[in-house]
């Protein structure tokens, strides 16, 4: 595999609005083709981070580096970007066509050539029937793919997308999300996709940066993320039901919970300190004769069919969510035995709560 | 050192493409300040005026502060305006003319008037002093030295009269036609929303001659009564509480209703004081436009001095603007001083009220 | 008393008493209920009509006294009016007036051409003449406040610190009466009043300066000085593709002002120059404007013009001005200083307000758009040209509409700064009912009527065509 330079690097961006910082050195390189997708709650800086990718901010300190040349005394329409809004901004008074080819006229283009580049964006968006319609007679999601297209036609280095599906109803923004995907296989095009939606970040990244408070916590595939998340935020914000968290303090390598159970743990370097033991839903065993490592009284439950999802909770007032991938007879009240597989933990402890290395 | 400048005048961004304060934003507050300067300069360039004694208005004094030639009882000579002599020794003395006005005049000394002695005309200057001149602002308020005609306190009490009443009547009755149409479903709404916009559309100076049939017909000639009626209906004050009351939840009237509150309490007890902010925008406007009238009340009023309002009674000096002119001045800042306290007081207020509300 | 007023009263009678009756015998009021029994007697006609008809008879309880007055104040008369444009003499009561039929509008009529009013008589003279000047008003005033407004409105919706300031110090005349204002215009616009010292104190400044030896030097090394200036920021500013446009805007100011000095029209035997300027500038500000790619070719071209001018100007000869001999502006007459100061007064006591809706047509425009437009490559003028003008167009037509209407009946503002004098010059339609009818000792009420049912047909004629041309426009 041959390096290239990558389609776009962050060194060390920060960003403050008056006093307030809201971006604290953010360091990132993107590579030529990839979806990454920028996670994390809301305020966590990450429609500012794409701002300033576009433009429309500027940095205080730092550099963006696009294709290997450093962009921040670009003006935006230069940089080689496109972006989609949340809201869209289709301008209301324009047909669809218009919308597309007001950004080419702008380049001053040959008329041909925005003929054949709206065209072909139309087509592939399937909205060639409504070119002469205005925005306001379209539906949400005939306004996404408009969006996209006025995106797709000015064939930018870089696709940026700020939370586009969040003004669909779910059952359109399923679709998108597919269609989004394809299209990146389609166009092949770098893209950065802005979302507060960790399914959507898993189902649709090649990578996946997680932020909060400004700050990168962790960046890399989905499934890395679900699997060895860094530190138990990122574990808590990935994955749907939310990563069960238990208080404890781990001596040597064993661990003692706050709710009585003790367990020796894999730990790589054996500590003393108290930590944040981990598990996730679907990890958890359930016999419902009471037999098990430790003994939970049901809170609630819900029967979906094909999943069972238990919210229990220990003596102690520590809840414990458990999924299950069948179905089972259940009161509540009812007193029920879990069992944990030490091989699924994930320890958080020190500064931080960084997870702490595990031998697996 | 330029690095410092760039940094001293940018007015956003980032240290390489800090924006300085350029040249748009010059153009723009240029633009803002000649503006601001048109308008506030002639308005107190009055206010300066009316406090400058009569003699410096007839002279046409344009010097911004009110300096006044002294005038001093001499006797035998009577009341003479008194000037300071420059003798070509550099010596000066405070004198009277002794003489009529001549290239070289006979004046004599203030402490001598005995010693009359000759002075060319360059030696002379007149004494002034500031001082504010009351007079101006006492004479009409309490009809002394000749101005007995202008009836200040009973303008005054008029047009207060006049504004009260007709605020206090179109808040009441526009509330109701509101009300009526924006929280009951009945027949006709419709004629009626439309009678309403249709009264819009009407300019007041086409209906003069046949109004002033009616008022007359309805014994309200000549009476304060025949300013206020006529204007007490206005189409913006409807809409304006309309769509304000459409903002009210159903919910509470109906739990009014539930409490056995009759219509007219669900009004009075429950919509108003819930309209409160759009009733001060339209109390407001309605201040400004009762206060200011001026077509309609002279036509109503003319016939009867005792009924003037304060701006008809200013008109009664517009013919002597040239003799009366220190009255003139010093009755318009009085006129001018309570609606640029309201405005100073509520600016905000009737900016934004006005501008959402858009009409007038 | 005329039957009209004692049916007035009978009816406040009723209410009062009758009201009173009503809720004490339905209701029981405490002592300190005082306030609350009075309000229900302001309601009683909504109460008694919750009681006879039920909640369905509520609405139009509620809306009866609004209606009423629109009913009396604005309907009738409009109808009223159509019927005494047809009766003619000076009586006040309606009974007293005889029926002419067309009779007035024959007299306002009798012209031999409408638009020569001093082929009509009486009547008609005074009529034409008012609603040719009113026109002119018109035309002058609608097209100057819109625009005055609508650049107000965009400068304030820059990134302005303290808009709430300016938008303020812009609305205060709007609160002003139309006597305050006449009085402080008139003393402002006197022959001895402040306009003319100004000027004629600058003018007589500078006139001294100009005398002083080296004057001719020293102000065209410092002119020359600011003309580099600007043409580099003009040229260099936009760095690789395009010149400046505000830059622009400020070197199409200089080179118009450096023509008319210059007066390179004087050598074909044109009394001045001052247009030839203003049109290269003009031309000069269109190229930039519209990105033209030969736009830096001209601005150099536009700029080594400016230097020769500058280079043949005699300063001292250019401001070596007369004595000032100062202007009544109000009252001279044939000079058309009285119409275009009542132009800017409407201008000057307006304009916030219209401004004030612009501002919010302008804010209610998504930021989004704009940041669309940036991504878009968009320049800032076509910007305006292609997304807020076409967004802000339909509150410019209601802003367009009511300046027509308000231009139309101006009255208050030209009755107390010249009276529509000198001679006739500002009469207009208004003052021209309103001194028929109500200033004269005898009353043309029937001539008036007439007038104002003419003035509401051209008002209409125009209110219509203006919402028809921006309907086509806007292509809805």
């Amino acid at each position: 595999m041959t390096e290239t330079a990558p389609a776009l690097e962050l060194r060390q961006i920060r960003k403050s609005f008056g006093a307030v910082d809201v971006i604290h050195g953010v360091d990132l390189s993107i590579r030529e083709g990839e979806f990454v997708v920028f996670v994390g709650p809301s305020g966590c800086g990450k429609s500012t981070l794409l701002r300033l990718i576009a433009g429309l901010d500027d940095p205080t300190s730092g550099d963006i580096v696009i294709k290997g040349k450093r962009v921040n005394a670009i003006p935006a329409a230069e940089r080689g970007l496109s972006m989609v809004f949340q809201s869209y901004a289709l301008y209301p008074h324009m047909s669809v066509r218009q919308n597309l080819s007001f950004g080419l006229e702008n380049l001053r283009m040959e008329r041909a050539e925005i003929d054949r580049r709206v065209d072909a964006a139309a087509k592939l968006l399937q909205i060639d029937h409504l070119m002469a319609r205005r925005p306001g007679q379209l539906s949400g999601g005939q306004r996404q793919r408009v969006a996209i297209g006025r995106a797709i036609v000015r064939e930018p280095v870089v696709f940026l997308f700020d939370e586009p599906l969040s003004n669909l109803d779910a059952e359109l923004r399923l679709q998108m999300r597919v269609e989004i995907s394809q299209l990146h296989d389609q166009l092949g095009n770098t893209m950065i996709y802005v979302t507060h939606d960790q399914v959507e970040a898993m189902t649709m990244a090649d990578r996946i940066v997680v932020l909060r408070g400004g700050r990168i916590e962790q960046v890399g595939a989905p499934l890395d993320l679900y699997n060895h998340p860094a530190n138990r935020f990122v574990a808590g914000f990935i994955g749907a039901p939310q990563m069960n968290f238990l208080k404890g303090a781990l001596d040597g390598r064993t661990l003692r919970l706050d709710s009585g159970m003790v367990r020796d743990v894999p730990v790589a370097q054996a500590g003393s300190l108290p930590v944040t033991l981990g598990v996730r839903p679907e990890a958890i065993g359930v016999s419902l004769d009471g037999h098990g490592d430790v003994q939970v009284v049901v809170k609630n439950f819900e029967q979906l069919g094909s999943v069972t999802y238990i919210y229990t909770a220990f003596p102690n007032g520590e809840t414990l969510t458990v999924q299950l991938p069948r179905q089972i007879p259940l009161t509540r009240g009812q007193t029920i035995g879990v069992t944990f597989d030490a091989a699924s933990f994930h320890l958080f402890g020190g500064e931080g709560d960084r997870a702490l290395p595990m031998n697996r | 050192m330029s690095r410092a400048i760039t940094f001293l005048t940018r007015t956003r961004g980032s240290f390489d493409r800090a924006e300085r304060f350029g040249i748009s934003d010059f153009l723009a507050y240029a633009y803002l300040i000649f503006g601001v300067l048109i308008i506030l300069v002639p308005v107190l360039w009055t206010v300066m005026s009316s406090i400058k004694p009569q003699r410096a208005l007839d002279n046409f004094d344009t010097r911004v502060l009110p300096y006044a030639q002294v005038q001093q009882e001499v006797p035998g000579r009577g009341l003479r305006d008194v000037f300071i002599h420059t003798a070509p020794d550099g010596t000066e003395t405070e004198v009277v003319r002794a003489g009529p006005a001549r290239a070289v005049s006979d004046v004599a000394p203030l402490d001598d008037p005995a010693a009359v002695f000759q002075a060319p005309r360059e030696e002379l200057r007149p004494a002034e002093d500031m001082r504010v001149a009351v007079e101006n602002y006492l004479d009409p308020i309490l009809q002394r030295n000749g101005q007995e005609n202008f009836a200040f306190w009973r303008y005054l009490w008029n047009s207060v009269f006049v504004t009260v009443a007709a605020t206090v009547i179109t808040l009441v009755i526009n509330a109701m036609a509101a009300f009526a149409l924006a929280k009951y479903q009945f027949r006709g709404r419709l004629t009626f929303t439309l009678l309403i916009v249709a009264t819009l559309l009407i300019p007041s100076s086409i209906i003069l001659v046949s109004l002033f049939f009616v008022v007359w017909t309805f014994g309200m000639f000549g009476s304060l009564w025949g300013v206020i009626i006529p204007a007490a209906a206005t189409p913006t004050g409807v809409f304006l509480l309309r769509q304000y009351m459409l903002t009210i939840p159903d919910e509470l009237l109906e739990a009014a209703r539930m409490d056995a509150a009759s219509e007219w309490r669900i009004f009075w007890r429950i919509v108003m004081p819930l309209s409160l902010p759009a009733l001060s925008v339209l109390a407001i406007l309605s201040v400004i436009w009762r206060w200011n009238d001026f077509l309609w009340p002279l036509i109503v009023l003319i016939s009867d001095p005792r009924q003037h309002t304060l701006q008809i009674g200013l008109t009664q000096f517009s013919g002597e603007f040239d003799t009366n002119l220190h009255y003139v001045l010093a009755m318009t800042v009085v006129s001018l001083i309570p609606i640029t306290l309201v405005f100073v007081w509520l600016q905000r207020f009737i900016t934004t009220g006005i501008a959402t509300t858009g009409l007038k | 008393m005329t039957p009209a007023a004692m049916l007035m009263a009978a009816i406040g009678l009723l209410w009062v008493g009758g009201g009173t009756i009503w809720l004490l015998s339905r209701r029981s009021y405490r002592l300190w209920q005082v306030p609350q029994f009075l309000m229900d007697l302001v309601g009683f006609p909504v109460e008694l009509a919750q009681a006879w008809f039920g909640r369905g008879g509520v609405p139009y309880a509620l809306l009866l006294p609004n209606m009423a007055i629109f009913g009396l104040f604005t309907f009738a008369p409009m109808i009223l009016n159509f019927y005494v444009s047809g009766t003619a003499g000076a009586s006040i009561s309606l009974f007293d007036r005889p029926w002419v039929g067309w009779d007035n509008y024959a007299r306002i009529f009798n012209c031999e051409s409408i638009f020569r009013p001093s082929t009509c008589g009486n009547e008609g003279f005074g009529y034409w003449t008012a609603m040719g000047n009113t026109l002119w008003f018109v035309a002058f005033q609608v097209p100057i406040m819109c625009v005055a407004a609508l650049a107000t409105a965009l400068v304030l919706n820059m990134s302005i610190k303290g808009r709430g300031f300016w938008r303020a110090m812009f609305f205060y005349p709007v609160m002003l009466s139309p006597v305050v204002i006449a009085n402080i215009w008139e003393w402002i616009l006197h022959r001895r009043g402040m306009l003319n010292e100004v000027i004629g104190g600058t003018q007589g400044a500078v006139a001294d300066l100009a005398g002083l030896n080296g004057f001719d030097l020293v102000v065209t090394v410092i002119l020359a000085i600011v003309l580099v200036v600007v043409m580099e920021r003009a040229i260099r500013a936009r760095g690789d593709d395009e010149p400046s446009l505000a830059w622009t805007g400020v070197f199409a100011g200089l080179f118009a002002a450096l023509t008319a000095w210059a007066n390179p029209g004087s050598l074909i035997g044109l009394p001045s120059s001052l247009w030839i300027g203003v049109l290269v500038g003009a031309a000069l500000f269109w190229l930039v404007m519209s990105g033209h790619r030969l736009a830096r070719p001209a601005l150099v071209a536009a700029g080594a013009l400016a230097a020769v001018q500058l280079l043949a100007i005699q300063f001292d000869g250019v401001f070596a001005f007369d004595n000032y001999r100062p202007i009544n502006w109000l009252v001279t007459p044939n000079t058309g200083w009285p119409f275009a100061w009542l132009v800017f007064v409407f201008c000057w006591s307006h304009m916030g307000f219209y401004m004030l809706i612009i501002l919010a047509g302008l804010q209610a425009i998504p930021r989004d758009l704009y940041e669309a437009a940036k991504m878009d490559a968009t320049r800032p003028v076509r910007a305006f040209w292609r997304i807020t003008l076409p967004l802000v167009m339909p509150t410019m037509t209601v802003v367009i509409v009511l300046c027509l209407i308000r231009s139309f009946q101006v009255f208050d503002e030209v009755y107390l700064l010249t009276g529509g004098g000198p001679g006739r010059e500002t009469f207009m339609v208004v003052q021209n009912i309103y001194e028929s009818a109500f200033a004269t000792n005898t009353p043309a009420y029937g001539e008036a009527a007439a007038g104002s049912v003419l003035m509401a047909v051209v008002i209409a004629v125009f209110t219509f065509f203006q919402l028809w041309i921006t309907r086509r426009q806007s292509g809805l």
